[in-house]
C-alpha cells in the first residue's frame, strides 16, 4: 500500500507523521510519499515550524526542509520513503497526489477547535477527506485540557 | 490495490516531485490584474487635471519608464528565484541591513498608503451604486479592508482561477470604455484636437512630468509578480515575457483607455471627478441605458479594486515574515497561525495600519485639515517607490557577473540606464512641485530609523543564526 503522509510545515502534520507510524505495520505499506504543498499566492507560501535547522531561504527550501523532517520520522522503518514538493492549492494537490500514486491512505493533520472549524470553511483536511479517492487518516489535536 | 512502487522513481526530485503550479500565461494574467486596476480607476482624473487632453502621452511615458523598470525586476528573479522581492536584492547587492531596512519600511508604507488610496477608491464607487449615497464610506473602505484580511487569514487567495477571473472582468471594464470611444469616434463626434491639447499654466514639459509622475503610480504593483516567481513553471523563460508582456499589454490599455476619456469627456469634468472612468459611461454615449451601464461599470470597478488591494494585502505580510526571517524586522511578524497557515500576526498589522490610515485620513477631513490624508499619502509614497525602483535597476547594474547564469533573462543595459534617468527624472519632478512631500517622507522615514534603532535594542535573536545561506548544507535535492 503506498501512504500519503501531507505536511504543511506544521507541528500537528509531524504529529500526524509520528501517529502512523505510532500504530501502522510497516510491512504492509510499500512506500510512503511525503507530500508538501507550497501555495505561491498565499502571503507565506510554505512555513517550516517543523525543521531543527531552518533554511533563511525562499518558500521551496522551506518545504524541502519541512519533507526532510517528516520524511526523517520515517527512516529505517521499513517501506521506501519518497519526498515531493508541489504547487497549487493545498488539498486538490493532496487529492491529486493520492490519484497519480494510486495511494491506499491519505495521513493529514487537522489542527481547527470548536469554532473556528465551523464558521472558517475550506480546511483542507476537511476537502480531502471528502474527495480522496482512497481512505484518510484525520490526526487532530489533543483536546484542551478543561478545568 | 495495485502496487505502483516500480513506476514511481526512488529520487526525491523526479519531475513531480518538483512540480510548480503557475504557467506563463497565468503569470501573464497575474500581472496584468496586478497593474490594471489599482491605478487607472483612482487616478486617472488626476493625470487629465495635470496635464490636459494629451494625458495620454503622460501616460504613455509612465508605462515605458515602468516597463523598463520591470525588465530589471525579471533579470533580477531570474538570478534569485526567491520570493522577497526589492528588499532581498537590495540587501544581496548592498548587504547593509539598514539600508534593507529603511527600504522595506518605504515600500511598505507606499504598499500602506496604496491599500488606503485602493480603499476610499472602492468605497467611492461603492457608492455610486446607491442613489442616496449609500452606507459611509469610511465604514465601507474599513469593512472592506477587514474583509480583505479575513480572505487572506483563511486563505482562499491560494485560487489562481479566482485571480484570472477578477482579471479578465477587469479588462472587460476597460475594454468597454475603449468601445465607447471607438463609437464615439465613428459617430464622428471626436475631436482629435484634445488630444494634442496641453491645458496648463507654465511648461508643457513640466506638466508633461507631472501627468508621468502620477501614471507610473497607476504602473505599480508589477513588483508584486516577483513573490510567485519561484513557483512558476520554467521560470526562466516564462517569468520575463510574461512580466514584461504583462506590462506592456496594461500600458497600451491604459494609453488606449486615457485617448477614449479624452476624447467623451471633457478633461474639467474627468479632473473634478472622484471616479473618473465613470464618467465616460456617464456620457450615455452607447445606445444603452446609461444606468444600467453605470451599473455594470461600477461592479467591475469595484472588482478590479479589490483584485489589486487583495494582492497587495497579499504581499505586506508577506514581506515582513521575508523581513523577520532575514532578522531585518521582528520576529514576531515570522509567526504564522498554526492551523491556517497565515502569517496572522503580519495580516493584522497590516489590517490595523491601513484601517488606521483610513480614520485618521477621515479625521483629518472631517476637521477641516483641508487634505485628503490617504491619497496625499498614497502620492507622497510615489517618491519611495521612485526611489526603490531606481535602486533596484542600480542594483541590477551591480549585480551584473555575479551569480550569472547562461538561462537567466539579462535586461537590455541602455534601456535599463534609460529606465534609471526616467525614475530620477520623474523622481526630481515630484520633488520639484512638491517640496512638501520631501517632510512627509522624511517624517516617513524617521519613524522608520526609530522602528530600525528599537529593533536593533531589542529585537536580538534569541537563537544564533546558522550560516550564511550558501554555506548551508541543502537538503538531499
Amino acid at each position: 500500500m503506498h501512504v500519503i503522509v501531507a505536511t504543511d510545515g506544521s507541528k500537528q502534520s509531524l504529529a500526524a507523521a509520528k501517529h502512523l507510524k505510532s500504530f501502522a505495520d510497516p510491512t504492509k505499506i510499500t512506500e510512503i510519499s511525503v507530500v508538501a504543498v507550497v501555495r505561491p499566492l498565499a502571503s507565506v507560501a510554505f512555513a517550516d515550524d517543523v525543521s531543527e535547522n531552518r533554511l533563511d531561504g525562499s518558500f521551496r527550501d522551506a518545504a524541502q526542509s519541512a519533507v526532510d523532517t517528516i520524511a526523517g520520522v520515517f527512516e529505517g522503518w521499513g517501506p521506501k520513503v519518497s519526498k515531493r514538493i508541489r504547487s497549487g492549492s493545498a488539498a486538490n494537490e493532496i487529492i491529486k497526489a493520492a490519484k497519480q500514486y494510486d495511494a491506499g491512505l491519505v495521513v493529514v493533520a487537522a489542527g481547527g477547535r470548536g469554532l473556528s472549524d465551523a464558521v472558517l470553511v475550506g480546511s483542507t483536511a476537511q476537502r480531502v477527506q471528502h474527495y480522496a479517492p482512497c481512505p484518510v487518516l484525520v490526526v487532530r489535536p489533543a483536546p484542551r485540557k478543561r478545568k | 490495490m495495485a502496487d505502483s512502487t516500480a513506476t514511481v522513481p526512488d529520487t526525491g526530485d523526479d519531475e513531480d516531485s518538483l512540480k510548480r503550479s503557475i504557467t506563463g500565461a497565468q503569470l501573464f494574467f497575474y500581472t496584468l490584474g496586478d497593474v490594471l486596476g489599482s491605478g487607472i480607476y483612482v487616478l486617472i482624473g488626476l493625470v487629465a487635471a495635470a496635464v490636459g487632453g494629451a494625458f495620454w502621452i503622460a501616460f504613455a511615458a509612465g508605462v515605458t519608464v515602468a516597463a523598463i523598470t520591470g525588465s530589471a525586476y525579471a533579470e533580477l528573479v531570474t538570478k534569485y528565484p526567491q520570493a522577497a522581492g526589492s528588499s532581498l536584492y537590495v540587501q544581496k547587492a548592498f548587504g547593509n541591513k539598514a539600508l534593507t531596512f529603511l527600504v522595506t519600511v518605504s515600500f511598505l508604507s507606499a504598499s500602506f498608503a496604496a491599500s488606503g488610496s485602493l480603499a476610499t477608491g472602492f468605497a467611492s464607487y461603492f457608492s455610486q451604486l446607491f442613489d442616496g449615497g449609500g452606507p459611509p464610506a469610511l465604514i465601507v473602505s474599513l469593512v472592506f479592508v477587514a474583509v480583505l484580511v479575513l480572505i487572506n487569514f483563511i486563505g482562499i487567495t491560494e485560487s489562481v482561477v479566482m485571480n484570472m477571473l477578477m482579471t479578465f472582468i477587469e479588462l472587460t471594464g476597460l475594454v468597454i470604455v475603449m468601445i465607447i470611444g471607438i463609437w464615439y469616434i465613428a459617430e464622428g463626434n471626436a475631436d482629435f484636437g484634445t488630444l494634442t491639447d496641453i491645458s496648463v499654466s507654465g511648461n508643457p514639459a513640466l506638466a508633461v512630468l507631472a501627468g508621468v509622475a502620477l501614471s507610473f503610480f497607476a504602473m505599480t504593483g508589477f513588483e508584486n509578480t516577483a513573490n510567485v516567481a519561484e513557483e512558476t513553471i520554467d521560470p526562466y523563460r516564462s517569468f520575463p515575457r510574461s512580466l514584461i508582456g504583462g506590462m506592456v499589454v496594461a500600458g497600451v490599455v491604459y494609453v488606449l483607455v486615457s485617448m477614449a476619456a479624452a476624447l467623451t469627456v471633457p478633461v474639467d469634468t474627468l479632473a473634478e471627478s472622484d471616479v473618473a472612468l465613470l464618467e465616460v459611461v456617464k456620457q450615455g454615449i452607447l445606445p444603452f441605458s446609461t444606468d444600467l451601464m453605470t451599473t455594470i461599470f461600477t461592479v467591475i470597478a469595484l472588482v478590479a479594486i479589490t483584485n489589486t488591494t487583495l494582492v497587495t494585502l497579499v504581499t505586506q505580510p508577506r514581506i515582513l515574515y521575508g523581513m523577520a526571517r532575514e532578522d531585518v524586522v521582528p520576529g514576531v511578524f515570522a509567526r504564522v497561525h498554526a492551523t491556517r497557515r497565515s502569517p496572522w500576526v503580519g495580516l493584522l498589522f497590516s489590517g490595523l495600519v491601513v484601517g488606521t490610515l483610513l480614520v485618521t485620513g477621515y479625521a483629518v477631513t472631517a476637521a477641516g485639515g483641508g487634505i485628503d490624508l490617504v491619497n496625499r499619502l498614497a502620492l507622497v509614497t510615489v517618491v519611495f517607490l521612485l526611489v526603490i525602483y531606481a535602486l533596484v535597476i542600480a542594483t541590477c547594474l551591480k549585480l551584473r557577473g555575479q551569480d550569472e547564469d547562461e538561462r537567466a533573462f539579462r535586461a537590455n543595459t541602455p534601456l535599463l540606464v534609460l529606465g534609471l534617468v526616467g525614475n530620477l527624472a520623474i523622481l526630481y519632478y515630484a520633488v520639484y512641485d512638491d517640496p512638501a512631500s520631501l517632510l512627509w517622507c522624511a517624517g516617513l522615514l524617521a519613524v522608520g530609523v526609530v522602528l530600525y534603532l528599537l529593533e536593533q535594542l531589542f529585537g536580538g535573536r534569541s537563537a544564533p543564526r546558522p550560516g550564511t545561506a550558501s554555506q548551508t548544507p541543502k537538503g538531499d535535492l
